[in-house]
């Protein structure tokens, strides 16, 4: 089973990309910012992160550039963030996102994205949202 | 009959607040109970007519002998041998090989034991190098160890330990490093000469200055009795009291993620410690 | 060699009992060893520790230094100026923490308008910590919530809202509830309704029937509305 890490300081958001996933069949596990993220970085290994950019202690740019210097086996990023400025969806690229989406993300767009990312295609119809 | 002594809302929150100044320590409205209880100890013990004299007594006496005899009295020092043990492991196995290859003189390393509490804690890591670190012919260490509480440093510089704190020793290290006084157990003298304990209070950024260089520090069961700012304050310090490279050992219910963004966390086989980068100033 | 363990003040420059191990099982006594540590510590060998030298210190190049003094400081009154001042164009983070965590346990009102300003900064690390610092400040912050929450930039009103969650005041769902009412951004709307979830009573419940009126196309808007009530509701 694929197995994402969601991170976002905002319990609300989590619970919401969280519904969406695991209806969708995925494992989620959640931390509340960066470096947390990184702690079950160290642990386990993940198929998928969801990453906001504002948070505490590390924000999505400072994780997502320390996640790729790591000697790990990679997986691909989607950043989710209420700014919608070019410069701020340069510097996720940059931070080593694959993909920057927009909130609130609809559910049907997120799904998609995260297979497409995954290589997967669209679940079958009763796992549908 | 004088009147009984009480201790009423008003009092107790302008308590906590001179506490919580003076040491760090934030007590809920659930620890009441515990308060009241050692307050009115203390106005006892010093006849105090109301919590009022005695309050004023406690900000303003020179000394700071009975400010110091309450924090005796508030802290909680519950501890054991080789509590936490895998983290003992990870600094014999992990953490001080990595020191050691990064190391380009021969001074000692310096480790950290902070709070000390009755010394469990401290002498523990000393046990633990002398049996399992064998780097130990080749490398001397230097062991501190501190706490804001002068009668629990006492008993820790003394060493006699009742059977409880030792029941995780395995006899073979008990009977090797301790010897029976009646029902107690007394750490050898070689031991207690290998640990130098020091008073702090890690929340003083005064005191926290004249403790520095350490490679490893082991901080467990302190920052889960302060508030969010304190434990925030007293990361802050500890990245200074450390060498580049040097790591931070937390009790297993604490997490520098959600504390400071200063350290990077380390994953051993043994442990997740956090480490303050190499080449950081 | 001997394997060795010492016993040394952490104030160097002391004398000490080290105790020699000559086996793995036989301990014995040996030499009295001097410290080894360095005993100048670097930020103290270049500045007096008074006021004015802890405010030169705070420019220092040396990132050690300027954290040693931006900590000193907290003991000086009318620094927090100084210290907004270099907080503002300070680069190391690690620096960063330190003046802000100054700045916290200081909390007057100088103090208070530095954080602020950093709302407005480019400089994301630095806008997070001081939106952490003023969490930690709820009565010092609430006099200014009101006017923040009115701020034309939706990303002030956005941080504004997250300074709101966990800071203890009895005003912050009165505040909410005027956010997912009148604030015409989605964003800082989803932000608000966010919390309200945590913090909401009763009186939440017709502001948040008319939010998702208000967004009836939005689902993000739907569920964590729909949430919050299931939360008032349940008690
Ligand atoms: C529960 S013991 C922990 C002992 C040991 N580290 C362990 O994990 O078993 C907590 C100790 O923290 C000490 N303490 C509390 N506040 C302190 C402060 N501000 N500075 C230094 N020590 C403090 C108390 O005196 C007490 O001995």
């Amino acid at each position: 089973m694929k197995r994402i890490l969601i991170i976002d300081d905002a319990a609300t958001v989590r619970l919401y990309h969280r519904g969406i996933l695991e209806n969708a069949g995925f494992t989620v596990v959640e931390a509340v910012n960066g470096l947390e993220a990184l702690e079950h970085v160290a642990n386990t290994v993940f198929d998928l992160y969801l990453v906001d950019i504002n948070m505490p202690k590390l924000d999505g740019y400072g994780f997502l550039r320390e996640l790729r210097s790591k000697d790990i086996p990679q997986a691909p990023a989607i950043m989710v963030s209420t700014e919608a400025a070019v410069n701020d969806q340069k510097l996720a690229y940059a931070s080593g996102a694959n993909l920057y989406l927009i909130k609130p993300v609809r559910p049907q767009r997120l799904l998609s994205h995260v297979l497409t990312l995954l290589g997967l295609t669209l679940p079958n119809p009763d796992h549908s949202l | 009959m004088a009147e009984p002594l009480t201790i009423n809302d008003e009092d107790f929150l302008k308590f906590r607040e001179f506490f919580y100044r003076k040491t760090g320590i934030l007590f809920e409205d659930s620890k009441r109970y515990f308060v009241d209880k050692r307050l009115l100890e203390r106005m006892n013990a010093t006849a105090s007519e109301n919590f009022r004299s005695y309050f004023t007594m406690l900000r303003f006496q020179t000394s700071g002998e009975e400010l110091q005899t309450l924090i005796n009295a508030m802290t909680v020092n519950e501890t054991y041998f080789f509590r936490e043990e895998y983290q003992f492991q990870c600094l014999v196995n992990s953490m001080l090989t990595e020191i050691i290859a990064h190391r380009k003189t021969e001074i000692p390393i310096r480790i950290w034991s902070v709070p000390s509490s009755s010394g469990e804690e401290p002498y523990g890591i000393a046990i633990y190098l002398l049996e399992y670190w064998p780097q130990l012919r080749n490398w001397d260490i230097e062991i501190i160890s501190s706490d804001i509480d002068t009668s629990i440093l006492n008993r820790a510089r003394h060493g006699r330990y009742s059977a409880r704190a030792v029941q995780y020793m395995p006899t073979i290290l008990l009977n090797k490093y301790f010897h029976r006084d009646g029902e107690y157990f007394q750490i050898n003298q070689e031991l207690r000469d290998a640990v130098e304990f020091t008073r702090i209070n890690v929340t003083d950024a005064a005191e926290m200055r004249t403790h520095r260089n350490f490679d490893v520090i082991f901080c467990r069961n302190l920052l889960i009795y302060f508030d969010d700012l304190s434990r925030k304050q007293t990361a802050e310090s500890f990245y200074d009291a450390l060498n580049p490279g040097g790591f931070i050992c937390l009790g297993h219910s604490e997490s520098m993620s959600r504390i400071s963004a200063l350290f990077r966390v380390r994953k051993f086989p043994e442990a997740i410690v956090y480490q303050k980068p190499w080449g950081m100033k | 060699m001997t394997l060795a363990v010492v016993n040394v003040s952490p104030i160097a420059n002391k004398k000490f009992h080290s105790l020699l191990i000559k086996t793995k099982s036989e301990i014995e006594m040996a030499l009295t060893k001097a410290a080894s540590q360095p005993t100048t510590i670097e930020d103290e060998r270049q500045r007096i520790r008074d006021q004015a030298g802890l405010l030169i210190a705070l420019a220092d190049s040396n990132p050690l230094v300027r954290r040693w003094a931006a900590r000193d400081l907290l003991t000086y009154s009318n620094v927090s100026a100084a210290l907004v001042e270099r907080l503002l164009i300070e680069t190391e983070p690690s620096v960063i923490e330190v003046i802000l965590t100054t700045l916290t346990r200081i909390g007057d009102e100088c103090a208070i308008e530095g954080l602020i300003r950093c709302l407005r900064t480019e400089n994301a690390m630095l806008r997070n910590a001081a939106i952490e610092a003023m969490k930690l400040l709820p009565d010092e912050i609430a006099p200014f919530i009101s006017h923040l929450l009115n701020d034309p930039d939706p990303d002030v009103r956005i941080f504004t809202v997250d300074v709101l969650e966990s800071l203890r005041h009895p005003q912050v769902e009165s505040w909410l509830i005027r956010v997912i009412t009148e604030d015409a951004h989605l964003n800082v709307c989803g932000a608000a309704v966010d919390l309200l979830g945590e913090v909401g009573s009763e009186c939440a419940r017709p502001a948040l029937l008319a939010l998702k009126q208000r967004f009836p196309e939005e689902p993000y808007i739907q569920f964590a509305a729909d949430l919050a009530l299931t939360r008032i509701a349940a008690g």
